[in-house]
């Protein structure tokens, strides 16, 4: 895949060496040429330095010609303007934009940009590890209301059964993997170590599940 | 008439005290606080903040402008900034500044921008004009209008 990133700084410098080491043909465009030196020695991609949001930079870039174009400098209103000159004005197909400032979301979900905010997913990601701790929500459903989650069953939990762990609206187990087959279980099944259940569990029982595997059956 | 000028000392600054001094309500919007003091003084109002924030051009009166000049140094910011005049306020008229003559392509209506300013353009336009008139007049230096 043909990806133009535009940003040379930590995240768009890693960006690009990952995106070289898979295959793809990077450009990196940037503003400063002294980020240049933060691409990796031997690194096979094009730099190119420039204003990302002018045309005959981005076309320098060879933006005709990419599928993929990433906004990652520091700057949302860049980010805002170079996305969408790729995708109106040169056509690429996939355009990701960096977003730092949450107040400035609508602007980019009115011009139809997809985002990556640094603020969001680190705020999510941070709250995953207070509050739901190893508990990966494979699937959320509605509003975030009802999700699935699936976990190993830990080793001080074998012999219990899957009744221990229904609570009505709130957990419910669906399904469970034991050595690499799946099947809907018995309330009277018991657990194993190294079990993988699949929860269906309301978004505020989270927490009651996460001590439920930490051993505190009530 | 009522105008925001965004944009911080020099161009943005001049154009705003200059259209306060002709009788017409200036807001200025700028992220540096420095001047702010010296704006009030001069009789306009200030509003200290990001411009391309869309809780800051409200404060700006942004609902009520009738024009609206996009003025810094950054084309990315202008346009940011005229997009949301004209798409969340509907500001009658949105003027913005092209700094690097490379962007003024993008100056158009899909950034919700009305009428461009490029100072370099502009400059070389007129020194152009003085190249005809010279060929016309035969060498003669023009002579600015009386």
């Amino acid at each position: 895949m043909q990806v133009v990133i535009l940003g040379c700084g930590r995240t768009g410098s890693a960006l690009a060496t990952r995106c070289e080491t898979e295959g793809d043909q990077v450009t990196v465009i940037e503003l400063e040429e002294s980020c240049r030196s933060r691409l990796p020695l031997g690194f096979g991609g094009r730099f190119v330095a420039g204003n990302g949001i002018t045309p005959g930079v981005l076309e320098a870039a060879g933006i005709k010609e990419a599928e993929a174009f990433v906004a990652l400098t520091p700057n949302d209103n860049a980010n805002i303007v170079a996305s969408r000159v790729a995708r109106d004005l040169f056509r690429v197909p996939h355009v990701i934009a960096r977003l730092h400032d949450p107040d400035r979301a609508p602007v980019y979900s009115e011009l139809g940009i997809a985002t990556v905010g640094s603020v969001h997913t680190t705020v999510n990601r941070v709250m995953q590890l207070l509050h739901h701790l190893t508990l990966e929500p494979q699937q959320t459903f509605g509003n975030g209301e009802t999700l699935l989650v699936r976990s190993r069953v830990p080793d001080y939990l074998a012999g219990r059964r899957v009744l221990e762990f229904n609570v009505p609206a709130e957990i419910q187990v669906v399904e469970l993997s034991r050595a690499g087959h799946s099947r809907i279980p018995e309330h009277s099944t018991p657990l194993e170590g190294g079990d993988v259940v699949s929860f269906v569990v309301a978004a505020g029982s989270l927490g009651r599940l996460r001590s439920f595997l930490d051993g505190r059956l009530s | 008439m009522r105008i925001i000028v965004i944009g911080g000392a020099g161009l943005p600054e001049q154009v705003a005290v200059a259209l306060h001094k002709a009788g017409d309500e200036v807001t200025v919007i700028d992220t540096d606080p420095g001047r702010e003091a010296a704006l009030v003084k001069a009789g306009l109002r200030s509003v200290r903040g990001q411009a391309a924030v869309p809780s800051t051009l409200e404060a700006a009166g942004a609902l009520r402008a009738d024009v609206l000049v996009a003025c810094t140094r950054s084309d990315e910011d202008n346009l940011v900034v005229s997009y949301l005049a004209k798409r969340r306020f509907d500001v009658p008229r949105v003027i913005a500044r092209v700094n690097d003559v490379a962007n003024e392509m993008l100056f158009d209506g899909s950034w919700g921008v009305d009428a461009v300013v490029s100072p370099s353009t502009l400059l070389v336009s007129v020194i152009k004009q003085t190249r005809n008139a010279d060929s016309d007049s035969a060498g003669a230096v023009a002579q600015p209008p009386a």
